[in-house]
């Protein structure tokens, strides 16, 4: 009789103990963006004047007036085949405004029904304007989780 | 961790209880040791764990059936197979993952009870495979900067698992040819290869998608074979309780005279 109560028990128990725990583990860092770095003679520089960054087709602030960047992270649409960004830098006595295409294919990223869906990008191809912009290269196309430099913006040569 | 923590005290429990369960069965025998023929038995299993937990709603469930032969009461080659079913929609997202595949297992389980008792305290292992399809969808996946909204709909995305289960279980005889027994299982995957878009939440057959997981099934099996009718085994229920009614009725009934010697011998010379 007593080994009969036990073996019941022990059944209960192991029932309960596969049925009962579960766990959220989402990715803490989940921001997807890509990265910027500026370059100027083949070294990462500061950008001493005002920076601010637009979505051509909605008007999307990206950048606000930012002073003494030197590396930005910069959302992509999840939707949209080519980005285009304006980068509108003020001096003192000049404005100058580059717009960059960035070329793209998405691709979305879930890890689990309980953490947001994300949206990877790859980047095909990217072009400028150059107006203070040199030019850009890929280093790295993936855009995901990694915060690793995925464009090098060159602006060109100091007169020194 | 929480969880880990919860189903680590539950195996302590389960092994608390096991271990005396067994080990109190082989005290209280004391016969001479028998010999079990090479083939002792053939069973037919169902995990009615798995099936609980579909009718009780659960995220998910794993339904199996289970086939294996008795080699001297000792070697339990087995084979398992079953469908692993999912739905799970996100707590506080709209997002839904779903699959319904089958997988099976191989493997084998070795009987540490020396004893012919009934009882059967199993250590083994499995190998599992499943290859399955998944889908995701989330009706209305937003870009956070741009603002545009479009439904997500990912579906047959194909996914492949091989993993490795380490099983300790115990089993009993119910009555006749039925027994039930319990197991749990610490599973190591070993190879896995799912769809870049993202990682499938449930594996069949596996459980919960990680690098390792804790499960178990609760096992009703038929077992047909020399060893599984023998009469030396006890049942929890049925057999040994008649057999202890039949005692106590013997021990009822009054004890039959004994015939005195030459009470004996006058009753034959009156015959004659």
């Amino acid at each position: 009789m007593k080994q009969r109560r036990v073996h019941i028990l022990a059944c209960v128990i192991c029932l309960m103990g596969i049925c009962s725990c579960d766990t959220i583990d989402c990715t803490l860092n989940n921001t997807v963006a890509m990265t910027c770095n500026f370059y100027q003679d083949g070294k990462v520089v500061q950008l001493n004047d005002i920076l601010t960054i637009t979505a051509n087709d909605t008007n999307i602030v990206l950048v606000n007036q930012k002073q003494g960047a030197s590396t930005l992270p910069l959302p992509l649409s999840f939707y949209n085949e080519v980005d285009t960004l304006l980068f509108t830098v003020e001096g003192n006595d000049y404005i100058v405004t580059d717009t960059l295409w960035i070329e793209k294919t998405s691709y979305n990223h879930f890890e689990s029904p309980d953490c947001p869906v994300n949206m990877f990008h790859n980047i095909t191809k990217v072009r400028c304007t150059h107006l203070f912009i040199d030019s850009v290269t890929i280093t790295r196309p993936d855009v995901d989780f990694y915060e690793d430099e995925n464009l090098q913006i060159h602006f060109y040569p100091s007169a020194d | 961790m929480k969880m880990r923590t919860c189903r680590f005290i539950s195996i302590l429990l389960l092994i608390s209880l096991l271990c005396p369960a067994v080990w109190g069965q082989s005290r209280k025998d004391n016969k001479p040791k028998e010999k079990a023929p090479l083939l002792s038995g053939v069973g037919v299993g169902i995990d009615i764990c798995g099936l609980a937990m579909k009718a009780v709603g659960a995220r998910f469930a794993n339904m199996e059936i289970s086939g294996r032969v008795g080699l001297k009461e000792k070697f339990f080659p087995i084979f398992e197979i079953g469908i692993g079913d999912c739905t799970r929609y996100g707590g506080e997202t709209t997002n839904v993952f779903s699959t319904r595949a089958p997988y099976w297992r191989i493997g084998m389980d070795y009987n540490v009870n020396k004893k012919l008792n009934g009882n059967r305290f199993l250590v083994g292992i499995r190998y599992g495979f499943s290859s399955y399809k998944y889908d995701f969808t989330c009706p209305d996946l937003t870009d956070p900067v741009y603002g545009t909204v479009r439904p997500l709909e990912l579906e047959g995305l194909k996914g492949n698992n091989q993993w490795l289960e380490f099983c300790i279980g115990f089993e009993t005889r119910l009555w006749s040819i039925v027994r039930l027994g319990y197991n749990i299982r610490y599973k190591m995957q070993t190879l896995q290869s799912y769809s870049e878009l993202g990682t499938p939440y449930y594996v069949p057959g596996f459980g919960r998608n990680d690098d390792s997981a804790f499960g178990g099934t609760v096992n009703l099996t038929f077992d047909i074979g020399k060893t599984a009718r023998n009469s030396n085994q006890k049942s929890l229920f049925g057999r040994h309780k008649k057999k202890e009614k039949d005692d106590i009725k013997d021990k009822n009934q009054a004890p039959t005279p004994v015939e005195s010697a030459p009470r004996a011998a006058k009753r034959r010379e009156n015959k004659k």
